[in-house]
């Protein structure tokens, strides 16, 4: 019966949200915004939610949630076009679509490569929808048995695992990262006792640090320079004929899509890794099942439906912890926290008390952009393209003037571009050196989450750290975050490595 | 991303960097009450603002301190010798005045001198105006030597605005005339594209992207400042003359 009343409630909404036209013009125009900001080589999803969230900030939560999840799905989608069409990703979360996707486009299959990756995205995130409503009710069961303990602990586990996870080089150097940002959510007057942390006498940061121009400067300025001092330049754009769904070659690869789909909503839920990371797990494990692997790098179709589902599924699979937990599964989910938190909408255990059918109007939210993201995709394709065509040092400086413009617009509060800059070339030099960014933005949010469960826990356990070793959850998590610090020390690394070995050898001789 | 094996000479030093951040955490955190009462609560360890800030101090440390083994252990003592030569030799310098490089400082002084310098002082079109086409004459012409024409061009004129402001001759132009700040830098904008145009006119193909980046500059601004300000109410960072101008056709103010 609940579950006929979640999918009577799931319905309700989305019927009382396509009844505003409002809703139905924002909905396709953020996706439109999104599918242009994905294409765009240096522009991400990421950036476009961050400065649309200055945008919404007049808007109901209904209406700001319809425009900032539509560019999100429009964004992770979008990549795919430039990755096909020019062989540049439009976003990491396309660069493994280009590797078969540019090869079918010089063959004369640049609309059939299209077609299927603006369907299989629709896939994607439906699928993901699917999750998003079933998986939450059981994620909040749990989480409502929480204490501060195991809150400190999943936020200490999202900043360690995406420093693991998103690092190009060392990972010492994600966990750098991820401790910097915790460093900088520590800057202000602390919340328990009011003591001024950081702030050097300078009234303007007792509040602490803003999270969203930390955001957009740690994202967007990097970006610009980037782009900018490469020279990034667009070569000849392939011809696009006929845009085709192929709803054919999707029915044919059912087990492939579903196996996508699970890689990516499983990637999305694990905090601070992205898009990007579910795209290349799936098309390594679509290369390795597949029957003709030698076929993977030359325009094989079955590689770019793998991608374009699975870091399409990652967009829901982000929403679930963020939204049950208060922990963003990827970058562009952390700027949804940020979006979020600016109207009145806390994230994490007690959303279904506060605002209970939140998380199903999300969902309800997730399918309408699928739908609208593949009607643009289906019909615009050869129009939004056009736009492959506008030169980096035209539309980046507009980029930046909006970044500045738009952390300005939030709080009406200069200083917050006196930190974005600072932060966006600090975040420059250090994606330069071979840190990354996600771990950063994941400290900043997660840092005052974990400062203050930790200090709840301790004052209620006297001091004690026995309550993380005696709870299942916090022992679980204890565990994991140890096992993640030692296997990158070389000896139980080639330990673990040969105890593999030995597994697979034991099992090809049974075979 | 810097190539692989320079990357990890960087790393003895970014290392040794970051490090000495986390003790200069450390060493803030325990400035922070640990004991006795702060704000009416009785300080134990375990309540104290210094908890997380001091063991984020302590793993930073740590961790910057492995990173510089690593590195120093990949690299070798000898090569981290001739890395330290290098830095103390010229080609530092000529590493410093790099193409690249210069792209990098041109951008980040249009940032800085926007938002640190301009942006509360000077009305928001005028200097969105000027930082969208001084960014695009950079970058748009492909030209490394034009780029630092331009750069030089616009530097000393944001050098001539820190001393109008330092000198506090802000407060006595606008006494004489209320927009006095934003009709200099009015005039400073039409020098800058007077200077830009007379080094691009000769060539056709600059020629075209010229008008080009100065349509954009001047179309951009108007079109998103507009909704920012007239639809999503957000007041300017500074309201001068061109918000003058634009409130009193908005309200309709001549009728």
């Amino acid at each position: 019966m609940l579950v006929l009343d979640q999918i009577s409630t799931y319905f309700q909404l989305l019927v009382q949200t396509v009844s505003v036209p409002a809703n139905i013009a924002i909905l396709f125009g953020s996706v439109l915004l999104g599918i242009m900001f994905g294409a765009l080589p240096g522009l991400t999803s990421t950036l476009g939610v961050a400065l649309l969230t200055a945008v919404t900030y007049g808007m109901s939560a209904e209406s700001a949630m319809v425009c900032l999840l539509a560019i999100y799905v429009g964004g992770t989608y979008g990549g795919s076009y430039s990755s096909i069409l020019i062989n540049i990703p439009g976003t990491a979360a396309s660069a493994a679509t280009a590797l078969d996707g540019y090869p079918l486009a010089r063959k004369g299959e640049a609309g059939r490569a299209i077609g299927l990756s603006t369907t299989s995205s629709a896939i994607g995130t439906i699928v993901s929808m699917l999750f998003l409503v079933s998986i939450s009710p059981i994620i909040l069961h749990f989480a409502l048995q929480f204490t501060s303990f195991e809150f400190f602990l999943l936020a200490f586990f999202g900043i360690m695992i995406s420093g693991t996870l998103t690092t190009p080089d060392l990972v010492i150097k994600g966990w750098i990262s991820g401790f910097l940002g915790l460093f900088l959510a520590c800057v202000g007057r602390d919340k328990l006792q009011f003591f001024p942390r950081f702030t050097f006498g300078i009234p303007e940061l007792d509040s602490g640090v803003e999270v969203v121009p930390v955001l957009i400067g740690a994202f967007g300025i990097p970006q610009i320079i980037q782009v900018l001092k490469d020279r990034l330049q667009v070569s000849d754009v392939q011809k696009i004929q006929r845009i085709l769904p192929e709803f054919k070659t999707i029915v044919r690869n059912v087990p492939k899509i579903v196996r996508s789909a699970l890689i990516g909503v499983g990637v999305g839920c694990v905090p601070g890794i992205g898009e990007d990371i579910a795209a290349w797990v799936s098309y390594g494990a679509a290369k390795n099942t597949s029957k003709h692997p030698e076929n993977f790098g030359k325009g094989e179709i079955t590689a770019v439906l793998s991608t374009e589902v699975a870091n399409n599924a990652c967009v829901g699979g982000a929403i679930i912890p963020l939204l049950n937990l208060g922990i963003p599964g990827s970058p562009p989910a952390a700027m949804l926290l940020g979006a979020l938190m600016l109207h009145g909408v806390t994230p994490g255990p007690m959303i279904t008390f506060e605002h209970p059918t939140f998380i199903i109007e999300c969902a309800a939210i997730l399918l309408l952009a699928s739908m609208a993201m593949w009607v643009v995709g289906m019909t615009l394709a050869k129009q939004v393209v056009k736009v492959l065509r506008i030169p980096a040092p035209i539309f980046m400086p507009i980029v930046g003037m909006l970044c500045i413009i738009g952390s300005y617009s939030l709080g009406i509060n200069i200083w917050n571009l006196y930190l974005m800059i600072p932060v966006g070339i600090i975040s420059y030099f250090l994606s330069e050196m071979g840190y990354p960014i996600a771990p950063l933005v994941i400290g900043v949010i997660l840092g005052p989450m974990a400062d203050e469960n930790l200090r709840r826990a301790l004052m209620v356990s006297q001091g004690s750290f026995l309550p993380m070793f005696t709870r299942p959850v916090s022992l679980a998590l204890v565990l994991i975050i140890l096992w993640m610090v030692l296997v990158q020390i070389p000896l139980v690394r080639n330990l673990k490595n040969k105890a593999i070995a030995k597994v697979f050898r034991k099992r090809s001789v049974k075979r | 991303m810097i190539e692989k094996e320079k990357l990890r000479k960087a790393d003895v030093f970014s290392g040794a960097v970051v490090s000495l951040f986390g003790l200069w955490i450390v060493s803030q955190a325990l400035k922070m009450p640990m004991k006795d009462s702060w704000g009416g609560v009785m300080n134990v360890w375990y309540v104290s603002p210094a908890l997380l800030p001091l063991s984020i101090g302590i793993i930073i440390t740590l961790l910057g301190l492995l990173l510089c083994r690593i590195a120093l252990k990949t690299v070798g003592p000898g090569e981290f010798k001739n890395t330290v030569r290098w830095l103390l030799s010229r080609r530092l310098v000529w590493f410093l005045s790099l193409d690249t490089t210069m792209r990098f400082y041109a951008m980040a002084v249009l940032f800085l001198t926007l938002v640190f310098l301009n942006l509360s002082r000077i009305d928001f079109f005028l200097n969105a105006v000027l930082f969208l086409f001084a960014f695009i004459t950079m970058f748009y012409f492909f030209d490394d030597a034009l780029m630092k024409k331009f750069l030089l061009f616009y530097l000393a004129g944001e050098i001539l605005f820190i001393i109008y402001f330092a000198l506090g001759l802000e407060g006595i132009f606008n006494g004489v005339h209320a927009y006095a700040t934003d009709l200099l830098a009015l005039c400073f904008l039409a020098g800058y594209v007077i200077y830009s145009w007379r080094s691009v006119r000769e060539n056709p193909d600059l020629r075209k992207r010229y008008r080009l980046g100065l349509i954009v500059s001047l179309l951009a601004p108007f079109i998103i400042g507009p909704i920012f300000k007239y639809f999503l109410l957000v007041p300017m960072p500074k309201e001068g003359l061109v918000v003058a101008v634009l409130d009193y056709f908005w309200y309709l103010e001549f009728m």
